[in-house]
């Protein structure tokens, strides 16, 4: 943390705040130019996994001045928090006081329980006379009940050091959003300059070196949620989360990451121990250290979100495409335990909509073989591909493809039991994808015959193909694109390219993904514009290109 | 119409001459009223059941007219059959709001445990809970079936004020065409107007069981599909043209949908037990398509112990989905000892693997998935809406029931009275 970034995170968070009608009391945070020490929320506050009579709510308190993330020092003090029907807090429902300290970094998490279904809220937190900004929280509808519409961002992928987070900012300006769904990558654990916009660092990390330790985790986490445009959108919406490599390692699988060295960097164990330490404190999510990520939300008879965590039980990837152990059966992606909480909340025949909040993507891939080597390199780099890319064979083998028996049982799933209204949403890739889940490969371009859809959303900042091949974006990307699904027709959108963020909307009638897409990640000052729209009607399993729903 | 009458028994047959010149013979109750009922003069309700019909398949160049009347009305979409995805069970649901362990009839073939042989359930006395065919009788109103299935019409029997025997019948397929089935429909409701018109239109399924071009061509289906589409458009034109639009409430919903498979993805659960003779002799199959219904009948000591050797053997099949005890599905005891499914593109043949040669199956629950719509002219009906409700076959009774103003059966429905397809429940 720098002065300079304290400074202008809290100008920022104040002008947000005029704009979002959330994060107001950000300016009785400031601490005095002199007297008395007092505390300052400089984290902003979160809230997360709403279910329809709770919702937590997560904040972190600096105690006193050098009481810094990860230092590990600074007292124990209590922290009250206040839960309000109105933003004005004249009708205040919940009220609590919680204590937190060194021994959690001094960040608050509170389950507030005892809401009323499908209602917005308002909270706050006090320490010693200082109020936080306010946040806005929604808590999802009553079990049961019938839902007209559920609307969430969709975005995964957000490096740092790759540019500035405006799809946030743009995201918490909408105000119209019932949750934002956040499918992993929300940090990255790189040293500057060994991951940023292409060859740029826009913002170095903190701390300058790669995160392994708890304290380096703790930090990066600090460091993240001093942006602005991420405080504004913590603040405007409820976020249902989960991880996927970066928020421990590169790669991460049960047994190690690509970017983790036994030894020099401690047992891996302990690394992701750490790193889950870090996020359970840092996030405002119903979970605890070494605990179970994947749950599920309800929103009504409309939707269910099944959140998968496809990083801490994984067998590890298979080297190549082209290894024989890729055909092995009992290789696992999910592990056994979420592999059925997985079918069991597909089969639910008392939602309609089975969303699937997925950071690693299900729809297989094939490498088409009309691509020049120089590009078959910087999609090797894309999706970290030890191995160059084979012409017919799976592209990226961190993916599902990498676990195709797996992948089976839940396709076969939903095809042997009639399962429909299936919505895969998935990160990871830096890229945006509407495809297809084809119920046979060979005999999909004949019958179209889909068990579901996938979604994917590109990323906030990180690099994507025109980044790697340095070429402008929407230029050599496009034949690419033209090759991909060409050799896979279930896929119908692809976009290499393009950083920004997704809206989806769940109704009766279908659920719609819009992709919009920012004009240049590096400008702290970016618009965002609509790319394109897909939808899958009800029933379907097909999606297809629609227009924009009118704002 | 040029209608004459007879009177047989406790019946009375009325020839009518349809629009299209063939001769249509309906029969009723004596003392039947010939006209609408007293009471209820502002409400008509016509379940059309369109057999075999996936939802997929509702869409505007299949079947232009139904997608119309999708458009027009209340869209479920995620409605479901429910086990055993067969025509007479879901038919039955449909009609008495509570599931098979209450109605006696799980399925179209079982094996009669008192007869000793393998059976459909198509005789009247098969079915043991009340109908809201009859329920709706007692209460003064009058009702016609007019079922494409000899089997439909067997098991439903003389309950309704007003039937239609399936005629003429395509041999070996056991149903009369829809046009056939159409023409009776509207004669009935020109002839009687009943309250309530239950109607099964059988070409659509009878079509997909013996399309060999399966889903990939779908050549015959495709035009049973607009053949089916096109007779509901005439039911539907019928209704407007005689001025019965405005007070009607259409019910289009269908059994169960559809699922192919190749001649090699076949499960014979005979011959899997072949090997072991003590289980083999053990057991009767009932087939039901892509279901099976295994029976116990060997020694009652070797009961449970059998049983279990049986459904690992017939799980271990990686053909077979999954097997259950009927309980699981409210079968109810005329269902067997267990109840076995097949994976999509598979399909049951016993007791032979050439028992079954159709490549059109249902029963499993890759066919669970049903069109499911309320329309009609009634100011009740909501426009242009879709619901996500988990609407079921089982649904069909409560929900008519309650437009009628009939209170539940004796143990309530097992149903749900799906409301939200109308503005507001039309006046008694």
């Amino acid at each position: 943390m720098t002065t300079s970034q304290g400074h202008l995170s809290r100008r920022r968070a104040l002008q947000l705040g005029v704009v979002t009608g959330v994060g107001l009391a950000v300016a009785t945070a400031e601490p005095a130019a002199a007297g008395p020490v007092r505390p300052t929320f400089a984290h902003g506050v979160a809230s997360g996994d709403p279910l329809p009579d709770a919702v937590v709510l997560w904040t972190r308190v600096t105690p006193r001045p050098g009481d810094d993330p990860g230092s590990n020092r600074g007292p124990v003090v209590p922290v009250a928090w206040e839960v309000a029907a109105d933003p004005q807090f004249r009708r205040i429902v919940r009220t609590g006081t919680v204590r937190t300290g060194p021994e959690r970094d001094h960040t608050v998490k509170v389950d507030a329980t005892g809401l009323a279904p499908g209602s917005e809220y308002w909270y706050r937190f006090r320490c010693q006379g200082v109020a936080s900004p306010v946040g806005r929280a929604r808590t999802a509808p009553a079990p049961g009940s019938d839902v007209a519409r559920l609307r969430m961002a969709v975005v995964s992928c957000a490096n740092l050091q790759a540019g500035w987070f405006t799809a946030y900012r743009h995201l918490a300006a909408r105000q119209d959003l019932d949750l934002v769904l956040h499918l992993g990558d929300y940090l990255y654990e790189y040293a500057p300059g060994e991951y940023q916009a292409r060859d740029v660092v826009v913002r170095p990390h903190d701390p300058p070196r790669e995160m392994t330790t708890l304290a380096d985790y703790r930090r990066r986490h600090a460091q993240y949620k001093q942006d602005p445009d991420l405080q504004a959108l913590h603040a405007a919406a409820p976020w249902v989360v989960t991880w996927d490599d970066h928020e421990s390692a590169n790669d991460a699988w049960s047994g190690g990451a690509e970017n983790h060295t036994d030894g020099a960097e401690g047992p891996w164990p302990a690394r992701r121990s750490h790193a889950q330490q870090a996020y359970a404190e840092w996030m405002p999510v119903r979970y605890t250290a070494g605990g179970r990520l994947y749950r599920r939300f309800r929103f009504g008879r409309l939707a269910s979100l099944s959140l998968l965590d496809l990083r801490t039980y994984r067998d590890e990837q298979v080297a190549s495409p082209v290894d024989p152990a890729l055909a092995d059966a009992d290789r696992t992606l999910t592990g056994p335990e979420q592999l059925q909480f997985l079918l069991d909340g597909l089969a639910d025949p008392q939602v309609q909509w089975k969303l699937v909040g997925n950071p690693v993507m299900i729809a297989p891939v094939r490498f088409p073989g009309t691509l020049d080597t120089r590009t078959a390199a910087g999609i090797a780099t894309l999706v970290d591909a030890q191995a160059p890319p084979v012409a017919g064979l799976p592209y990226n083998v961190d993916q599902w493809d990498g676990y195709p028996a797996e992948r089976a049982k839940v396709l076969d799933h939903l095809r042997d039991r009639g399962i429909r209204d299936t919505v895969f949403l998935t990160g990871d890739i830096h890229s945006g994808w509407a495809c297809d889940l084809p119920a046979d490969g060979a005999t999909y371009p004949v019958t179209g015959h889909s068990v579901g859809v996938e979604l994917v959303c590109t990323s906030v900042t990180s690099d994507n193909l025109d980044d790697i091949t340095g070429t402008p974006p929407r230029t050599t990307s496009l034949a690419v694109e033209t090759a991909f699904k060409a050799s896979n027709p279930h896929i119908k959108y692809l976009d290499f390219d393009s950083h920004g963020y997704s809206v989806l909307e769940v109704t009766p009638e279908g659920a719609q993904m819009d992709w919009y897409v920012l004009t240049d990640r590096t400008d702290p000052h970016a618009a965002a514009v609509h790319s394109t729209s897909y939808r899958v009607g009800a029933g379907t399993q097909r999606v297809e290109r629609v227009a924009r729903r009118p704002a | 119409m040029n209608p004459r009458t007879t009177t047989l028994d406790r019946r009375r047959f009325l020839q009518v001459t349809a629009a299209g010149g063939a001769a249509v013979v309906l029969s009723s109750t004596v003392g039947a009223p010939r006209a609408r009922a007293a009471g209820r003069p502002d409400l008509r309700v016509y379940v059309l059941v369109v057999d075999g019909t996936s939802p997929g398949e509702v869409e505007p160049l299949l079947m232009p007219r139904l997608s119309d009347l999708r458009e027009e009305g209340t869209w479920f979409a995620a409605a479901r059959s429910l086990p055993v995805m067969e025509t007479i069970p879901n038919h039955v649901m449909m009609m008495t709001g509570v599931r098979p362990d209450r109605s006696g009839v799980p399925a179209n073939s079982v094996f009669d445990r008192r007869e000793g042989v393998v059976r459909d359930l198509d005789r009247p006395s098969d079915l043991r809970f009340p109908t809201l065919i009859e329920r709706l009788n007692d209460a003064g109103a009058t009702t016609g079936t007019v079922l494409s299935k000899e089997y439909l019409f067997g098991i439903f029997g003389t309950r309704a004020t007003h039937r239609w025997e399936p005629f003429p019948v395509v041999p070996g397929s056991g149903h009369a065409p829809d046009q056939f089935t159409v023409d009776a429909a509207v004669a009935m409701v020109d002839e009687f107007d009943p309250n309530l018109v239950f109607v099964n239109l059988g070409d659509i399924d009878r079509v997909g069981h013996s399309d060999l071009t399966g889903p990939a061509l779908g050549v015959a289906r495709t035009a049973a599909l607009a053949g089916s589409d096109s007779q509901v458009g005439r039911f539907v034109d019928h209704l407007r043209s005689t001025g019965r639009w405005d007070r009607s409430v259409l019910i289009v919903l269908a059994d169960h949908s559809m699922d192919w498979s190749i001649a090699t993805n076949v499960v014979s659960v005979a011959q899997l037990l072949a090997p072991r003779a003590e289980l083999r002799d053990s057991i009767q199959i009932a087939q039901n398509g892509g279901a099976d219904l295994l029976y116990w009948t060997g020694r009652p000591n070797r009961r449970n112990a059998g049983l279990q050797e049986v459904r690992r053997l017939v799980a271990a099949h990686p053909g077979v989905l999954s097997v259950h005890a009927p309980d699981e599905l409210r079968l109810g005891p005329e269902a067997g000892d267990l109840v076995c499914f097949t994976r999509a593109g598979w399909r049951f043949s016993d007791t032979t693997p050439v028992s079954n040669p159709i490549p059109g199956n249902h029963g499993h629950p890759v066919t669970e998935p049903i069109p499911f719509l309320v329309a009609g002219g009634h100011p009740a009906v909501r426009r242009g809406v879709v619901v996500g409700e988990p609407a079921r076959t089982v649904d069909v009774a409560p929900t008519v029931g309650a437009l009628f103003g009939l209170g539940a059966p004796r143990g309530g429905y097992d149903g749900t009275a799906r409301t939200s397809a109308f503005r507001a429940m039309p006046r008694r």
